[in-house]
């Protein structure tokens, strides 16, 4: 026989596929869906991503921000400027405490003023006014704008005048949001926006004075219309941190840590939602294929017994698979495409979303090329096993007595199945490469396949070693049990059928489908805490030891506070020394020295609310010793560790303080503002100010600030909630796309599943008819096939739900999200794919159950 | 008792429609072993999936000992086939999860009515097809003449009134082959059994009692043998 030409092996390979279109059909869906899962996902959630990325920019206003403690040295200057020539766009922010009054009434208050360039300010988002329209249009040199707390406090109306120093400034409008309102200073008194040119102008920047100024820096897009990279970014974060020691440089993820961690988490979520689809998929078509040239083995073996080499055939079932991939890609690349076009309207019911999304030809690209590569790598151990086919086969089915020694049969297996081993290191390489490819991250690819053999390896094992253990069983109590139970346990042992590799890749669904669940669902309670409807939005600062109590009489009768206020007791302070270093000598980072002469201290009994303990331990109720805790940065800034300590003075009381934990803070709670936290004995005797955490109906904020100024004019009231508003709708955003988007991958993942058990069908048929010529009815051959699905469903449940919490733990581990074992999801999965194991094992031998026997012995 | 009246059987072939059987009357008494013979594509194998009510026939109808069979429900059906024949395949058709006892056995679980020990009548019967030693086996460690015998065995374990056997010896080489008749014809005859053999075999044809022949689906012969051949002699069995 010469060589088989391409066109003869398309030939054959196109009729085989015509000739059993049903069972192909189950193989394209499983690579339409896997691919059709991939492109959805990763194209939705990448568009998602770079509009929630914009929305994040917006909450700091700028790619980076620098708040500086002093003006900038000539150097620094110079190297601003050189920066600024690179095309980075700087603008200055000053931010001072000072007194405005009304121009007629000349009642003094205590204002907060920012300073910007209304022609720059702010790079992302906008500064929302109440009457309306765009800053840079009412802000001028003679004009301010101002919080509505300050007409309410100076009894003024827009188009007022306003004394601020020496000048009289018109009040051109109400500043109802300013984007970075929630990562400017937190300092006394109602917002005042006025220009640069003003500021100067009312001679309130006088040498000395002890103006805050931050800049904002956005980053030049580049050439090609490509969004920011996060790496150009942190590129310009390292050139500032060098150039401005002393300042403290953040970037736009670390403005709102609620909505940043959300944001790395869903990306995190995401990106393996796309990897476990593509899994899933490669699984159905492996089994599929499997099933597929399992049944073509005696055309095989004709083959070879008219002289095809194993080489000619695999040719053919080569073709065949990359004709399939080609098809189930194709389909699934537009049905991916469909999803991605659908999702924005399916979701805009739910949250206002951009319909920016286009269709990204990468995703495309990636979607298909990487659905005829799963589709070839897992159909290369099959196609190999080509070479064993004798040609005996057609006269006599036998199969080697297998009464080996274990280790004797585990050698010689794998000295007969050299070919599969490499086919399987290959299988390895190739996911590892698309698993990179996707996430884009080496590492992630890497962990991603080593983590896959590893579990599919320790899945293989587990279910070789439970179906041995049930064979075991079945041989101790064959004669025992009843006819169809033994039928059906005997039925997991029938020659040629995979269950350990059936029992494995269900198994690794089942894994895949709940990881996903159990990381979405502990990621999404996660945000539901951090977006809680009441988060405090409005704080209140300078209450009075005398008025606290007043204050919080006051806050629980208002109708618009919608849950207890957080009061924090605020004891001003100073460090004068870290591990026996003196302050003065002290090596901080990013951290002025003269900051070290006025810090806060507070107390609780308790780990704070919103506020977790990242390293160490928090003390128990009543400590007496003199312990402290602080936040990590804060730590990292100062040069402290579990167990430093440091040396603080209040009034003239000095105390050393051991550090006995390092804490993160969500940022949305009072004690967030607090840097330092002692036990409460630690702090006894010391002068007090309170703080004061409270969430109101962004609606009704104005009243409430209206009542507080009228019984306590001194506490100042700072009404983040429009701020706060906007994050937690970006959160709620992140929670609704990242439960419908594993909803998907679930969805797709049974039906892939499902389709890899009805694959198994047309194994069943033949026996399906001997047990009817025999005299089985229907409802015996359904009860053996059941217990069969069954066994096989709690098997691989069990199995992959176990594997399923192990992963889920690691992963939201490496997430910091807390972990939590359910027993009620893991009973209800185990038990739901027990069901869908019988139910799709049904729906597939209906058919075959409803057919005349002799239409299959016909075949024959 | 078999009686076949007015048999057809159509089947669609694309746009066309192929008659198998065009019409078909016969009866076959109790205990009688008749022998349907014909050439490849005749309708034999047909006409035995009739008579086994594996399939409806287009037209007409087969009774089995005065019962009506051929458009019984598909359980119902089962249920007659299960305690009235016993078939015999050329390929075996044993079930590859279960060993040669449990093979024998499922007949027997499978019909609610069976009253009597299955499991002893199983391995009796094993013993008498000489795999006495080879009960624990699975269908893969047999040789084919080992699985047609349990198959032998399977088919009369409930003592059907009838067998059915297609080319039971076809597949087989002639010693096994003969070896596999004369437990066929010795078990019909201690059973007491109708035995339909399908084959194209004509000196399988010599041991029976009758011989139908089949063309393009019509009987073209019917005739009776007043002295059938004897058995294969145990001699020529050894070696199996």
């Amino acid at each position: 026989m010469g060589a088989l030409s391409y066109r003869s092996a398309a030939k054959i390979a196109a009729r085989e596929m015509h000739s059993s279109r049903g069972k192909f059909f189950f193989v394209i869906l499983s690579v339409a869906i896997g691919v059709a899962a991939l492109t959805g996902v990763r194209g939705f959630s990448s568009s998602f991503r770079a509009s929630l990325l914009n929305r994040a920019r917006s909450i700091m206003a700028a790619d980076l921000s620098a708040r500086m403690f002093s003006q900038p040295t000539p150097e620094e200057q110079k190297g601003l400027d050189e920066i600024a020539a690179s095309g980075v766009e700087i603008t200055p922010v000053t931010e001072l405490l000072s007194m405005a009054s009304a121009a007629k009434t000349l009642d003094p208050l205590l204002v907060s003023m920012k300073a910007v360039d209304p022609s720059m300010y702010p790079f992302y988002g906008e500064v929302e006014l109440a009457q309306g329209g765009r800053l840079s249009a009412v802000l001028m040199p003679d004009t301010v704008v101002v919080a509505d707390d300050l007409l309410v406090r100076l009894n003024l109306k827009v188009g007022d005048e306003l004394k601020i120093g020496t000048k009289l400034f018109r009040i051109a409008s109400v500043v109802v949001n300013e984007p970075d309102r929630l990562s400017g200073n937190f300092a006394a008194g109602p917002r005042v926006l006025i220009t640069r040119e003003g500021l100067e102008a009312s001679g309130l920047l006088a040498p000395g004075s002890h103006a805050g100024q931050r800049y904002l820096f956005k980053v030049p897009r580049p050439r090609s219309g490509a969004l920011i990279s996060d790496a150009a970014v942190a590129d310009l974060k390292a050139r500032l941190e060098k150039l401005l020691p002393e300042a403290q440089i953040i970037d736009y993820r670390e403005t709102n840590p609620a909505l940043t961690q959300g944001l790395d988490r869903a990306t995190s979520l995401l990106s393996l939602m796309s990897l476990v689809a593509l899994v899933l998929g490669a699984i159905g078509v492996a089994m599929a294929m499997r099933a597929h040239l399992q049944q073509r083995l005696d055309t095989i073996a004709i083959m070879k017994s008219l002289g095809a080499r194993s080489g000619q055939i695999m040719k053919i079932y080569l073709l065949q698979t990359l004709l399939l991939g080609l098809v189930g890609g194709l389909l699934g690349v537009a049905l991916g495409v469909g999803v991605q076009l659908a999702f924005p309207y399916l979701l805009a019911k739910l949250i206002n979303v951009d319909t920016d999304f286009h269709i990204q030809m990468v995703t495309v690209v990636t979607g298909l090329v990487a659905g005829i590569l799963t589709t070839l790598l897992f159909t290369l151990p099959p196609l190999l096993d080509i070479r064993g086919v004798r040609p005996i086969l057609i006269l006599r089915r036998a199969v080697e007595d297998n009464d080996d020694p274990f280790v004797t049969a585990i050698r010689r297996k794998i000295t007969k199945n050299l070919a599969q081993i490499g086919a399987a290191v290959l299988i390895l390489l190739g996911l590892a490469a698309i698993a990179t490819t996707l996430s884009d991250s080496a590492v992630v690819g890497r962990v991603f396949s080593l983590g896959l053999v590893a579990v599919l390896g320790v899945l293989l094992g587990a279910s070789a070693a439970v179906l041995a253990g049930l064979k075991y069983f079945l041989s101790k109590t064959r004669p025992h049990l009843p006819s169809s139970l033994r039928h059906g346990l005997a039925n997991l042992y029938r020659p040629g059928n995979p269950s350990a590799a059936l029992l494995a890749a269900l198994g690794m669904g089942v894994m895949q489908i709940m990881t996903v669940y159990l990381v979405q669902q502990a990621v999404v309670t996660e945000l539901h805490i951090s977006a809680a409807p009441n988060l405090p939005n409005v704080f209140l600062i300078d209450i009075a030891n005398n008025e606290v109590d007043g204050v919080r009489a006051l806050l629980k009768g208002e109708h618009s506070v919608t849950a207890a206020p957080e009061l924090l007791p605020v004891v001003s302070s100073r460090i004068i020394n870290i591990d026996g270093v003196p302050a003065d000598q002290a090596k901080l980072k990013n951290f002025p020295k003269r900051m070290l002469r006025s810090i806060n201290l507070t107390w609780s009994d308790d780990v704070p609310p919103g506020t977790k303990t990242m390293e160490g331990s928090w003390w128990g109720a009543g400590e007496r010793g003199v312990v402290v805790a602080l936040d990590e940065r804060q730590a990292e800034r100062l040069g402290v560790k579990v167990g430093s300590h440091i040396t603080f003075a209040a009034q003239d009381k000095q105390m050393v303080a051991t550090v006995v934990a390092l804490t993160k803070s969500d940022g949305q709670h009072a004690y967030s503002r607090a840097e330092f936290v002692l036990p409460p004995t630690a702090l006894a005797g010391l002068p007090v100010v309170w703080y004061g955490g409270v969430h109101a109906d962004p609606a009704h904020v104005g009243d409430l600030q209206r009542a507080l100024y009228k019984a306590y004019p001194t506490v100042t009231v700072i009404n983040v909630a429009q701020a706060l508003e906007t994050v937690r709708a970006v959160v709620i955003q992140i929670t609704y796309v990242i439960q419908f988007l594993a909803a998907f991958s679930i969805f797709a993942g049974i039906v892939i599943l499902a389709s890899s058990i009805a694959g198994t069908r047309y194994r069943r048929i033949r026996e399906v008819v001997v047990l009817k010529t025999l005299g089985a009815t229907r409802a015996r051959i359904a009860t053996v096939f059941s217990i069969e699905f069954a066994v096989l469903g709690l098997v691989a449940g069990f199995v992959g739900i176990a594997f399923a919490n192990v992963i889920a733990k690691v992963l939201l581990n490496r997430l910091t999200v807390a972990y939590h074992f359910q027993w009620m999801w893991t009973l209800g999965a185990l038990l739901g794919t027990a069901a869908l194991t019988v139910v799709t094992g049904w729906a597939a031998s209906h058919r075959i159950l409803g057919q005349k026997p002799l239409e299959v012995l016909r075949e024959e | 008792m078999i009686r076949v009246e007015g048999l057809r059987k159509s089947i669609r072939n694309g746009a066309r429609t192929v008659d198998i059987l065009k019409g078909l009357d016969f009866t076959i008494p109790q205990g009688q072993f008749a022998a349907i013979m014909g050439s490849s594509g005749s309708g034999k194998s047909t006409l035995l999936g009739l008579l086994a009510g594996l399939d409806t026939p287009s037209e007409g109808n087969v009774f089995l000992n005065g019962t009506a069979i051929s458009y019984l429900p598909e359980d119902k059906l089962a249920q007659v086939r299960g305690k009235t024949i016993g078939f015999v395949f050329q390929s075996y058709q044993l079930i590859p999860t279960l060993t040669a006892l449990e093979n024998v056995l499922l007949p027997h679980e499978l019909n609610a009515d069976a009253k009597e020990d299955g499991l002893g009548r199983a391995r009796e019967l094993l013993v008498s097809v000489g795999l006495g030693d080879r009960m624990d086996h699975y269908p893969v460690q047999l040789s084919g003449g080992e699985q047609q015998r349990v198959a032998l065995a399977r088919a009369f374990i409930l003592r059907p009134p009838i067998v059915l056997a297609d080319e039971p010896t076809g597949n087989l080489d002639t010693t096994n082959g003969a070896h596999v008749l004369e437990l066929l014809l010795n078990l019909n005859r201690t059973e007491g059994t109708t035995l339909v053999l399908v084959t194209h075999d004509p000196v399988l044809a010599t041991y029976a009692n009758r011989r139908i022949v089949l063309r393009d689906g019509l009987v073209v012969g019917d005739e009776m043998n007043a002295s059938p051949a004897e058995a294969p002699r145990e001699a020529a069995l050894s070696e199996g």
